[in-house]
């Protein structure tokens, strides 16, 4: 019970002994307290008739016992609210049909949905957006686009959609499709000679989900046969729903018809899972497996890693952890046993990683980075390159030079401590700001 | 206050605004009606703090004014009156009703002490039109009487923003629905209104031709507004739960028969029934529905009503009440009845209306 309640019960006692047993029954009794902030008390009553009987007879004996309890001089405000106990599904009629469960659409995992999805700040947009849009398909956002990194939610929330229409309306035709899977399809389809099928197929959906459209990029037939389907199903009032790692003013070898296009709805974006998400995905996904994660734990588990996938994959070794053998959750967590996960343990990147986003960050190609070209531009990126690698991975030098093109150690020291000169005069921080997100500016060590 | 009415006026106007009278109220000012004397009218109401009725009555006033005075006692006063017209004045505390040879003086408590009914009108929401309105008798009976289920306690009209409004009751054993209901609305969703205000507004003789509806959305209050009667109730805060879901599609066994027959039939079988917990097996076989029931103590009886049958023979019990409460709201003369097996929910519909169905949960019934 909360201080409110208490403190409301306390009330309620002493205006018992005040006035008669009827007026408490009819009056008080199912009243609560709903605030109580600065000094502003707010009451909810069943309805405004009796707020009016309160606030008529009653207001001074409410707030004189108030205020001696809490010491302040109160404020009342009355709200009409009748104070609701469950949400109703226990009964007969409506857990007959709550067997009747959705998994029946191909390729979509039924525990995708709505319901089980944590909301936070960065993903609250998307998950609004993707709600309303599968409340009234066709009617609001068309297309749907959802963008973001690996491992934030993007099918989750596509999936979602697909399994609330479903749930809805089970007559609704819903295809969701990977966009390879799709390319499959199309090419498959032109080797048979048997388009007409195909197209019969995607464009009769009310409910038309696409994932992962970056890799669409450069297949121009695929490409064309997509524009089609995408005009029919928008002119025949369908949804459609797409979600890529990038938004589509940033698509690459994507025709500009198709780019326009999905610029055409609604374009939201799920950013990198923030540190309570991830903790609240945690204790989510335990409870699927059935699994009691304290928060402790579930907290130093976020702290490891960004990835929505990961954090699945670290809770099940956890979980197999903590049952074969017997140990408790926090032994498990201290004993490291978790930490050899893919990247090393902890949330910093892995050599691959530094060496895919600083060729990102200067558009270049790895094989030219690790080759032996000593351009003016290429050699900065391979030295800030050089650098990122020594303080984010624990390779040695001469490691460090094997994996940059079969680089002599020296040459490594050298790029690393060029770096380090360079970085109090140069805009480089930013450089690598913009790579890894940390701030290495301050990790300069000053030689006097 | 001074007031003349006539008394028929008085009479209809007191018999909905009794509707709002609580019988067992601890607080004896919900006990009375507020009858206030205004320009050319007399405004009464009464309350039990879930419900407010307010109707207006026309009188000639010569003095306005307010008081309360006991609710019952007044109108079976009113009722067995043959009086044409009465004079109402107040003389100090006491209220006296006056007619050509009948003089009444009533105790009164203050006006002061009666709850406002009605704070504030709220926003114009649109208008039920009577025949509309009329159609809620097939759907108001399914709600819960319970109110510690208080979603189930209520009639829910939702998709008014687009789509067809539908409006649902469901008690968790049996649920109505009607779907294409006229009543849209731009500016809200969904209601979720308390049975007992649509079971009122059903209720009363005299239902204007329009009703307004208004919300309040501060005071979660609905007002629903006739020519003469303001009814006011809260509005439910809870979720209803979703009963797209549980509508049954592409149901294997259907049935059409006779409404009368079958409601004939479930009567007499009622007698046993009424003796074994209200069990009533319906058997449907290839030409006819056999309505049965049996109290083992009792005896046992079965009635045939013809039917067009498609698909397999079958077998079903319901609760016989659920079946009676449906048969009896029921427009039209042939029920279609939707089944695929015994322990399914059971679908009934009107023949050619797809906009009405009703859906009951079977008993399991042993051997």
């Amino acid at each position: 019970m909360t201080l409110d309640a208490k403190l409301w019960d306390k009330v309620l006692a002493e205006i018992q002994t005040e006035v008669s047993k009827a007026i408490f029954l009819t009056l008080f009794k199912n009243t609560s307290l709903v605030s109580f902030e600065n000094g502003a008390v707010t009451i909810a009553a069943p309805s405004a008739m009796i707020i009016d009987l309160i606030q008529k007879r009653f207001y001074d004996l409410i707030k004189k016992s108030l205020d001696a309890h809490t010491g302040q001089t109160t404020k009342l405000l009355f709200v009409p609210k009748t104070i609701t106990k469950e949400a109703v599904t226990e009964a007969p009629l409506f857990e007959a049909s709550a067997t009747r469960t959705v998994g029946h659409l191909p390729r979509v995992r039924a525990d995708y949905t709505f319901q089980n999805m944590a909301v936070s700040t960065s993903n609250q947009l998307a998950y609004v957006s993707a709600k309303t849009v599968a409340e009234k398909i066709g009617r609001t956002y068309n297309p749907l686009f959802i963008y973001g990194p690996v491992g934030v939610g993007k099918t989750h929330l596509m999936q979602a959609v697909a399994n609330e229409v479903y749930l809805k309306t089970p007559s609704s035709k819903v295809i969701y499709i990977t966009s390879e899977e799709f390319t499959n399809e199309v090419v498959n389809a032109i080797r048979t000679n048997n388009t007409a099928d195909m197209k019969r197929r995607f464009r009769s959906a009310s409910l038309f989900l696409l994932d992962d459209v970056q890799f669409l990029a450069g297949k121009e037939r695929v490409q064309e046969e997509l524009f089609h389907t995408f005009n029919t199903l928008i002119d025949g009032g369908a949804q459609i729903v797409l979600s890529s790692d990038h938004p589509p003013s940033e698509m690459k070898k994507v025709e500009k018809r198709l780019i326009s296009r999905f610029s055409g709805g609604l374009t939201v974006d799920i950013g990198p899972l923030d540190f309570e998400l991830r903790c609240a995905i945690l204790l989510i996904k335990a409870k699927k497996y059935d699994y009691d994660l304290s928060m402790d734990t579930a907290k130093s588990i976020a702290e490891k890693t960004q990835d929505a996938r990961e954090l699945e994959g670290i809770l099940l070794r956890l979980i197999t952890e903590t049952e074969t053998r017997g140990v408790e959750q926090d032994d498990v967590i201290r004993s490291g046993v978790l930490a050899n996960t893919q990247n090393g343990g902890t949330a910093g990147f892995g050599a691959d990683e530094v060496i895919r986003n600083t060729c990102n960050f200067y558009n270049i190609k790895p094989t030219l980075l690790k080759g032996p070209k000593r351009d003016a531009g290429l050699v900065r990126a391979r030295q800030v390159c050089m650098y990122l690698l020594k303080k984010e991975s624990e390779l040695t030098f001469s490691e460090i030079g094997n994996l940059l093109g079969g680089r002599d150690h020296t040459t490594i020291m050298h790029g690393v401590e060029k770096i380090e000169g360079l970085l109090e005069k140069t805009t480089l921080s930013k450089d690598m700001l913009g790579i890894t997100g940390k701030n290495y500016l301050s990790n300069v060590d000053y030689k006097s | 206050m001074k007031a003349t009415v006539l008394t028929e006026n008085f009479r209809e106007g007191l018999t909905f605004v009794n509707h709002a009278v609580s019988s067992r109220s601890q607080l004896p000012i919900l006990l009375n009606f507020l009858i206030q004397a205004k320009k050319g009218e007399l405004v009464i109401s009464a309350t039990d703090l879930e419900i407010g009725i307010t109707v207006n009555v026309p009188a000639k006033t010569d003095e306005e004014g307010e008081t309360t005075v006991p609710a019952k006692t007044l109108f079976d006063l009113i009722s067995n009156v043959t009086q044409e017209k009465l004079v109402l004045s107040l003389e100090g505390p006491l209220l006296n009703i006056t007619g050509e040879k009948i003089k009444t003086s009533f105790s009164t408590m203050p006006a002061g002490e009666f709850p406002k009914i009605q704070s504030e009108k709220g926003e114009g929401m649109g208008v039920i039109k009577k025949e509309d309105m009329l159609l809620l008798n097939k759907v108001v009976f399914a709600a819960s009487q319970d109110s510690g289920r208080p979603a189930l306690s209520g009639v829910l009209i939702t998709g008014m923003g687009g789509g067809g409004t539908d409006v649902v009751a469901a008690d968790g054993y049996r649920l109505s629905l009607l779907k294409g209901f006229s009543f849209g609305s731009k500016k809200i969703e969904k209601l979720l209104l308390p049975a007992r205000v649509i079971k009122e507004l059903l209720s009363q003789k005299n239902m204007s031709d329009e009703i307004k509806l208004f919300v309040s959305g501060e005071n979660s209050q609905a007002i629903f507004v006739q020519d003469s009667s303001t009814l006011v109730g809260r509005l439910i805060e809870a979720e209803f739960p979703d009963y797209a879901k549980i509508v049954p599609h592409d149901l294997s066994v259907t049935a059409i028969f006779d409404k009368n027959e079958a409601q004939n039939a479930v009567r007499i079988c009622s007698v046993f029934a009424r003796d074994a917990a209200n069990v009533m097996r319906l058997t449907v076989k290839k030409d006819k529905v056999i309505f049965s029931s049996s109290a083992s103590s009792v005896g046992e009886n079965s009635v045939e009503v013809e039917a067009k049958v498609n698909g397999e023979e079958n077998e079903i019990a319901f609760n016989a009440r659920y079946l009676l409460d449906i048969l009896s709201v029921m427009d039209g003369d042939s029920v279609l009845f939707e089944m695929s097996g015994p322990l399914s929910p059971g679908v009934f519909k009107e023949e050619g209306n797809k906009n009405f169905l009703h859906i009951i949960m079977p008993i399991r019934v042993q051997g």
